[in-house]
């Protein structure tokens, strides 16, 4: 009897415990997506208040009003899309697309070759270069600025030469790809070589096509920096409006003396920044996610 | 006989005891603070972090060496005898360096014993090739190579008589003659002119430019003389040269790798190695804001800078005391910043993970979201929220919550700032920690649980014995690397405190340092402005290389994924 | 349908591949084989000892270290894969996963351009050879693991190739659709008539599939011969071991010479080597003294105990295996042997009083002895 009693009970006792902590990890989730999600819509909130540019202690406006993002994108003496908002925006598009493509490219071949070739030196050649991972890059910018400089690619024309600096160490970042490649079974390679294919076939109609993933992740991620930048960007750009890009350029509204004014813009200069990024990253989220697991447990 | 080996239990033990004599120290200096009335905050936190730090320490150092001293006992008794296993000692770790700098210089001089007998007993074509690079290729039909090869010495030729060798002789002085006024007769008057001197900054560039371009030549020459070597014996053991078409359509075969790497590695030489070589050169010289190379030039100042940030001598108000205080506060924020991330990310994973919890890929894409919004907007908005005028404050304010003039000093006290970066970047990392860890978790084998819990394990002994040491052995070099990334996170201190609060102690001499500066950041303010100290910048930098050198290098040989890799597998 | 020649290969792995790897291994001695046009090869051994490596330079999948190999004559060393004319099964099939199964097959018909039309009728040919018709537009993922080995055959057979390579084809499936298809390709080889190389760690499909035999050991070539001559006169321990199942049993033993006549004594029952095996003993004029001696499970046979010259044993394991019984035995010096008894020579009580610790006399024919140097290991008869 007391058997028959006891049964149920313990069972109810685990099913408890389980509802419990069960309970506990959804309070926990909740708490966490609120503050992750908070300050996004402080942005949001904060960039459709006209009743005044600065900072205030409010969040929710007390008037409603679409001027932060008209100002934006249009000013009497320029025009529409002829604020320097506008040039910032573009030049940071042209950036994120040129990097996009032209580090895509780059990084496949580094990491292709490294996955799939044995040639003398290629271990050593993977040491040098993590080797070279730990140096400041920072440290290069003083050189590359009076180099680019002295071709031209500063200041206004800060765009070509800032591609070309994000682009062309690119080779650097091979981790990522390199480890998904090395996933692929060589046996693939082995068998298209044997059907008659030259490498560059094998990588062209059999490695890319089932490599699509971490080709999507490599656009996505490049195609992301650039948004981000500032230490180059405004290294390279240093004293020229036409040639920033948005963080650059929002980051100075930001400063002491601007704050007061450009408070307000800055969060609809953000919500415009954020909403392609976003829109592109959570379309795309499923292969961004593959590459950041499969590069991390690859190491 | 086998031993479980008891210095690791011992080393935490002693550990734990100065991190418990620290705490206590620590947390008599509050007290006395306390009583005498000054802000107790910054010993109170040392003294907590010390204490529960010593506690851990000391816990988990007994029960090791509790443990392992029973079961050394039992071995004993029991008289079993168990091979020990071989374990990698730092001795081993030497003697790989010793032997592979020992291969370099037996390959150096195997190279030129075959330089010296290629020469020796190749034919009078390969002598020639010897001054005529590509000779011996165009006389033996192999046309495209012995172009290629002739072309680039004529090229190398030509550079070197028009150019370089101005370049390279100029290389010690880095310039005789600087900007300077002279009289110049200008239509018969004599007229005071500016007039251009050397350019000392161009002279160390294109001076190290001429050396990449020797370094090649001699490669390329060697290669040369080694065509001629393999050509010799395969014409002597009767078979084809290969013909300039065979040797393009390998570039697309098995020399496919060369075509690959040809673009990539050239951008890395020219804009990663070379800028790096340069500025590892400025550290030896006199390269700054003032002297710029072109109004005033800058020459070798041998080891000067790098005794100026060692040296302790100079009291407190230069770069050497400062250097010091920024590598500490560089390597706390490096551990916080990382361990934080990887146990609550992995915590938020597990939580998330969890059987029985609905919604996962919600809570998984909330997180995730927060990836894709510019780190430079969330960054820049958070530190604004959480400035002396910022939104938290201002609303504390108006809610009566604190006076004006009594804002809370996320920014302005060191202390405040220090905790305040450290949890905004918990912020910002936990959604990637979240979504690694997820990988890795679904990728632990379910059978292991399975057979735990047949064995009776509860969940935190799961945890334990099988969660941690898989997730800790799969990112074991992911943790490396975010800790070095770390070291070098430009982005998050200078977006959220620009470095502050200025540390007056070291605000002129040392480049404004302030409490929050990193290395990185500390590097980039030296570099800034009309004052801008670059050799102080490249000194610092190759100290930032040294010790994460160094600390990639202990922790790469201690990591178990590289020890043993088939543990998991 | 071409002969190769392997002369004096030799496959060193990590002088110059890449992975700077101090000590070399050598994994392929000093390989020399002649394989005929239209000749099926089986080359066989344990895990490591570089039949698949042999194999692989064949087919220019891995650089040879030393000495050539000859496709119909020509020198292959420094040609790619795709210029060599040959076709593989990879163990683990390697189809490509984008491509339905119809352009797997096709891929290298339309890597050599041809037009679609001929592309067409050799793939439905071939899968209507295999009977894979019905799955031509699937994506190999969709397929089970024989399906998809005959997709691998498929893709390899469509491209007229001088040589056919299959390393291990049949291991990634189960044993009943493993003998099903080794039955298949014994019937494809007809087909197709052309040089096969075959590489298996299993002696049964080597005995089956092969004309000739190619038993390796750690980089070395130990026999090579058809199967009926590597079973019957191994010409080292090795061999004698490695084919035939149960493996052959060893006994350390004395051969002694009485008027002519000689004779093993192991464990102490005498037997007279006689037949063919005892003249082969006297026209090669062995010597007396220690010998390894080798004898086959079902050459062994269950005596009675009263009998003389019968050696006692102690049952440990009896496993039925349905037409035969196999008695795991071991002798008074502990020395494990195993006997082969056809099922049905025994009656049923006979059979079920064989259990754990049953003593038994165990005797054997001197007609099918093996004798080997206990030195060298090598046969004394060749």
């Amino acid at each position: 009897m007391s058997n028959s009693n006891n049964m149920p009970k313990r069972h109810m006792g685990l099913r408890t415990a389980n509802t419990v902590s069960n309970v506990l990890i959804y309070i926990l989730l909740v708490v966490i997506c609120i503050v992750w999600l908070i300050p996004f819509i402080f942005i949001l909130l904060q960039s459709f208040r006209v009743e005044s540019t600065c900072q205030v202690g409010y969040v929710i406006p007390h008037t409603w009003g679409l001027k932060n993002y008209v100002n934006l994108l249009y000013s009497e003496s320029s025009g529409l899309f002829g604020t320097a908002f506008s040039k910032w925006y573009l030049n940071t598009f042209i950036i994120a697309l040129c990097t996009a493509v032209i580090q895509t490219v780059i990084v496949l071949c580094m990491s292709y070759a490294l996955s799939r070739f044995r040639f003398k030196m290629r271990k050593a050649l993977m040491q040098f270069m993590l080797i070279l991972g730990f140096f400041p890059g920072m440290l290069t910018m003083i050189i590359l600025y009076r180099v680019l400089k002295d071709l031209g690619l500063t200041q206004a024309n800060a765009v070509p030469g800032l591609i070309l600096v994000y682009v062309a160490s690119s080779g650097m970042g091979y981790y990522v790809s390199k480890g998904f490649f090395d996933t692929i079974p060589k046996s693939l390679d082995e068998a298209a070589r044997i059907d008659g294919a030259t490498r560059a076939q094998v990588l062209w109609r059999i490695i890319l096509p089932l490599a699509k993933p971490i080709v999507i992740y490599t656009v996505l991620t490049a195609f992301m920096a650039p948004w981000g930048d500032y230490v180059f960007a405004s290294y390279i750009s240093m004293g020229s409006t036409a040639g920033k890009n948005v963080a650059v350029g929002l980051y100075e509204w930001l400063s002491q003396d601007q704050i007061m004014n450009n408070y307000t813009m800055f969060c609809a200069g953000g919500v415009l920044v954020a909403i392609p990024v976003t829109v592109l990253f959570m379309c795309l989220q499923k292969y961004y996610v593959e590459g950041v697991t499969g590069g991390a447990v690859k190491g | 006989m086998y031993k479980k080996r008891i210095t690791p239990a011992l080393i935490k033990l002693v550990l734990g005891i100065i991190a418990a004599v620290l705490a206590v120290l620590f947390i008599i200096t509050t007290v006395a603070s306390v009583k005498a009335g000054y802000s107790a905050l910054k010993p109170a936190l040392w003294g907590g972090m010390l204490l529960i730090a010593a506690i851990v320490l000391l816990a988990v150092g007994s029960s090791q060496l509790v443990r392992a001293r029973q079961f050394n006992r039992m071995v004993e008794e029991s008289g079993v005898t168990v091979k020990e296993e071989k374990r990698a000692t730092i001795g081993d770790f030497f003697k790989k360096i010793f032997d592979g700098i020992k291969r370099f210089f037996l390959s150096i001089g195997n190279e030129f014993k075959d330089i010296i007998t290629t020469f020796i007993n190749g034919d009078w074509k390969t002598k020639l090739s010897y001054l005529v690079m590509g000779f011996g290729c165009l006389a033996r039909g192999q046309i495209l190579r012995g172009i290629l090869f002739l072309l680039f010495e004529i090229v190398f030729i030509g550079y070197m008589i028009f150019q370089g060798g101005y370049w390279l002789s100029m290389l010690p002085s880095l310039g005789k003659v600087g900007q300077h006024k002279e009289w110049v007769n200008v239509g018969g008057i004599s007229v005071e002119k500016m007039l251009p001197g050397d350019n000392s900054f161009k002279i160390l560039l294109y001076g190290v430019l001429t050396m990449f371009f020797i370094i090649a030549f001699i490669y390329t020459w060697r290669q040369n003389v080694k065509q001629n070597r393999i050509a010799e014996e395969i014409i002597r053991s009767g078979k084809k040269l290969k013909s300039g078409k065979s040797d393009l359509r390998s570039l697309v075969d098995d020399q496919f790798h060369k075509t690959l790497l040809a673009l990539p590695l050239t951008g890395i030489l020219i804009f990663t190695v070379m800028p790096i070589v340069f500025m590892v050169l400025v550290a030896f010289t006199g390269y700054d804001g003032a002297h710029n190379g072109i109004a005033n030039l800058f020459h070798w100042e041998g080891l000067k800078h790098f005794q100026e940030l060692l040296s302790w001598s100079n009291g407190s108000n230069t770069y050497s005391a400062t250097f010091g205080e920024i590598l500490t506060w560089t390597l706390i924020w490096a551990v916080f910043a990382t361990f934080s991330n990887y146990f609550l990310g992995m915590l938020v994973a597990m939580a998330i993970n969890k059987k029985g919890i609905k919604l996962k890929k919600v809570w998984r894409t909330i997180l995730v979201m927060t990836i894709a919004i510019p780190q430079f907007i969330s960054l820049l908005y958070v530190s604004k929220m959480f400035a002396k005028n910022g939104l938290i404050n201002l609303f504390l304010i108006d809610h009566g919550i604190i006076k004006l003039g009594q804002e809370l000093p996320f920014w302005e006290d060191p202390t405040w700032a220090r905790i305040t970066v450290i949890l905004i970047n918990i912020w910002i990392g936990i959604p990637y920690l979240m979504l690694i860890a997820t990988g890795i978790l679904m990728n632990i084998p379910a059978d292991l649980y399975e057979s735990a819990k047949i064995d009776g394990a509860n969940s935190w002994q799961q945890y334990k014995k099988i969660t941690l040491p898989y997730m800790l052995f799969i990112t074991g070099p992911y943790l490396l690397t975010s800790f070095i990334g770390n070291m070098n996170n430009f982005n998050v201190i200078y977006l959220l405190t620009g470095g502050g609060p200025t540390n007056p102690a070291a605000s002129t001499a040392a480049g404004n340092a302030g409490y929050t500066d990193l290395l990185i950041t500390w590097l980039y303010k030296i570099t800034m402005g009309e004052e801008a100290k670059y050799y102080m910048a490249s000194v610092i930098g190759i100290m930032v290389f040294v010790v994460v050198g160094i600390i990639a290098l202990v922790v790469y040989n201690l990591l178990p994924s590289v020890k043993n890799e088939e543990d998991f597998q | 349908m071409a002969s190769v020649k392997l002369t004096n290969v030799k496959k060193i792995y990590g002088s110059n591949d890449g992975t700077r790897n101090a000590d070399q291994v050598v994994a392929v001695k000093d390989f020399n084989l002649e394989i005929k046009d239209k000749e099926f090869v089986v080359f066989v051994g344990p895990s490591g000892c570089g039949k698949s490596t042999t194999l692989r330079m064949i087919a220019g999948l891995e650089d040879i270290s030393e000495g050539t190999v000859e496709i119909d004559g020509e020198v292959v060393n420094d040609l790619q894969p795709k210029d060599r004319n040959i076709a593989m099964v990879f163990q683990n099939y390697a189809l490509y996963p984008h491509m339905t199964v119809y352009d797997n097959i096709a891929f290298s018909l339309r890597l050599q351009k041809l037009p679609e039309d001929v592309i067409f009728n050799k793939v439905t040919n071939a899968a209507e050879i295999l009977g894979i018709t019905d799955y031509l537009m699937r994506k190999p993922r969709a397929l089970s693991g024989g399906q998809r080995q005959r997709v691998a055959i498929g893709r390899a057979m469509v491209r007229d190739s001088k040589v056919f390579l299959m390393d291990e084809p049949l291991s990634n499936l189960d044993a009943k659709l493993r003998n099903q298809m080794r039955a298949e390709i014994i019937l494809l080889r007809q087909k197709l008539d052309t040089t096969f190389i075959y590489v298996t760690h299993d002696q049964t499909e080597a005995m089956t599939l092969g004309d000739r035999i190619v038993i390796m050991k750690d980089g070395y070539i130990m026999q090579v011969g058809t199967p009926t001559e590597v079973f019957e006169m191994p010409e080292n321990l090795f061999v004698a071991e490695f084919i035939g199942a149960p493996k052959m049993n060893i006994m350390h033993t004395q051969l002694t010479r009485e008027g002519g006549k000689y004779f093993v004594s192991p464990f102490g029952a005498k037997i007279e080597v006689d037949g063919i095996k005892g003249d082969m003993l006297a026209k090669a004029g062995a010597g007396t003294g220690e010998v390894i001696l080798g004898v086959r499970p079902e050459h062994i046979a269950l005596a009675d105990a009263a009998a003389p010259n019968t050696i006692p044993v102690t049952l440990e394991v009896n496993e039925m295996m349905g037409s035969e019984l196999h008695l795991h035995v071991y002798t008074e010096d502990g020395t494990r042997l195993i006997v082969r008894v056809p099922t049905m020579d025994l009656s049923t009580e006979r059979r079920e009083s064989l259990v754990q610790g049953t003593k038994l006399n165990i005797t054997f024919s001197g007609k099918v002895m093996h004798f080997f140097d206990p030195e060298s290991e090598k046969n004394l008869l060749t």
